[in-house]
């Protein structure tokens, strides 16, 4: 054999292998593509994110692991098997596309592996957070809302300028019945003066009968004819009971 | 001013002031409140069905049950309920 000759086949042979490289890239790419395709590429990552949504949720939970450990064979295996050539096409054609660059990488477990992990993992993210918060955001109302609702109706506010004025214009009470009741308060916060200078427990036992009773006649008396200042009275009925048990805010009135 | 016209003036008078505390008695809102004060001291009667007025904040009422009251406001400014 002449060198020219041996220098034709050796030529043919290298055509005859390019030929056969690029036949064997594009069938692996296209039924790839429809599978894994989303998956895989780590270039187009871009344009994966838009397309996992339906299609990762099953399988991503299991790849996610197995990808991690793929990725630095992939690279390799591309390099030695001459996948450049289909690999620039590949990648030319997925940037035309889009789409179909993550698909010439399925086949080999490497390649979607690489590109998987980032895109399993934000499936895992999204799915993870989207149920975390929405217990959190149920559980955190109920514990908010105990909270604020305890704190501020216990309080009852006492105004006894207000209640005093007020049950001075009331019409629900005539005058003779409003000067009985003057004379009955007058008769309890004399009876109050007494017991802060004995400081008798017992008396205030009677005390506290004769205020209740007191009070339950102004109530008796305002409930039709006045219902909201009754109400109010009602409302600050220990807090009035307070004050005239206490000996300092008692000198006070 | 002849007799008779001094005789009507004196008619006219008289019944204006006699009329004045009966109409005051047949007021709802005065009978409640005596009925209220009467409950208040805690005397028996009910309802207080009339009431004739004495003077300033002294009424003579009939209750419902038949018992009679006086009530009215002494020197010292308490309401008093008397039974009569």
């Amino acid at each position: 054999m002449t060198l020219g000759n041996s220098t034709g086949a050796f030529v043919i042979g290298v055509l005859v292998l390019l030929t056969h490289a690029g036949d064997q890239t594009p069938p692996t790419p296209r039924p790839t593509d429809d599978v894994l395709g989303k998956g895989t590429v780590g270039v187009p990552v871009a344009t994966k994110e838009t397309e996992p949504p339906s299609a990762e949720p099953m399988p991503g939970h299991e790849s996610p692991k197995p990808a991690v450990s793929a990725p630095p064979a992939k690279s390799p295996d591309s390099r030695k098997s001459g996948m450049p050539l289909g690999g620039a096409v590949a990648g030319a054609l997925a940037q035309k596309e889009g789409r179909h660059v993550p698909a010439d990488r399925p086949p080999k477990p490497a390649a979607p592996a690489e590109s998987a992990p980032p895109a399993d993992s934000a499936p895992h993210t999204e799915n993870a957070p989207a149920t975390k918060t929405v217990p959190r955001t149920a559980t955190a109302p109920p514990t908010e809302a105990p909270a604020p609702a305890a704190s501020p109706t216990p309080t009852a506010t006492l105004d006894l300028g207000s209640l005093e004025k007020r049950l001075r214009e009331t019409t629900a009470i005539g005058v003779f019945t409003k000067l009985s009741l003057k004379n009955q308060v007058d008769d309890l916060l004399d009876e109050f003066r007494e017991f802060h200078k004995t400081h008798d427990q017992a008396m205030l036992t009677r005390l506290r009968q004769a205020y209740d009773l007191l009070l339950l006649k102004v109530l008796s008396l305002l409930q039709d004819g006045d219902p909201g200042l009754a109400r109010d009275i009602a409302s600050s009925r220990e807090a009035l009971w307070s004050i005239l048990t206490d000996p300092d805010k008692f000198k006070e009135l | 001013m002849s007799r008779r016209t001094r005789a009507g003036a004196v008619l006219v008078s008289t019944a204006t002031l006699v009329a004045a505390p009966s109409l005051a008695a047949d007021d709802p809102a005065v009978l409640k409140d005596l009925t209220a004060v009467i409950a208040l001291q805690g005397q028996p009667c009910g309802q207080v069905v009339t009431a004739t007025k004495q003077g300033d904040n002294d009424y003579v009422v009939a209750c419902k049950d038949g018992s009679r009251y006086r009530v009215f406001v002494n020197a010292e400014g308490r309401v008093v309920v008397q039974k009569q």
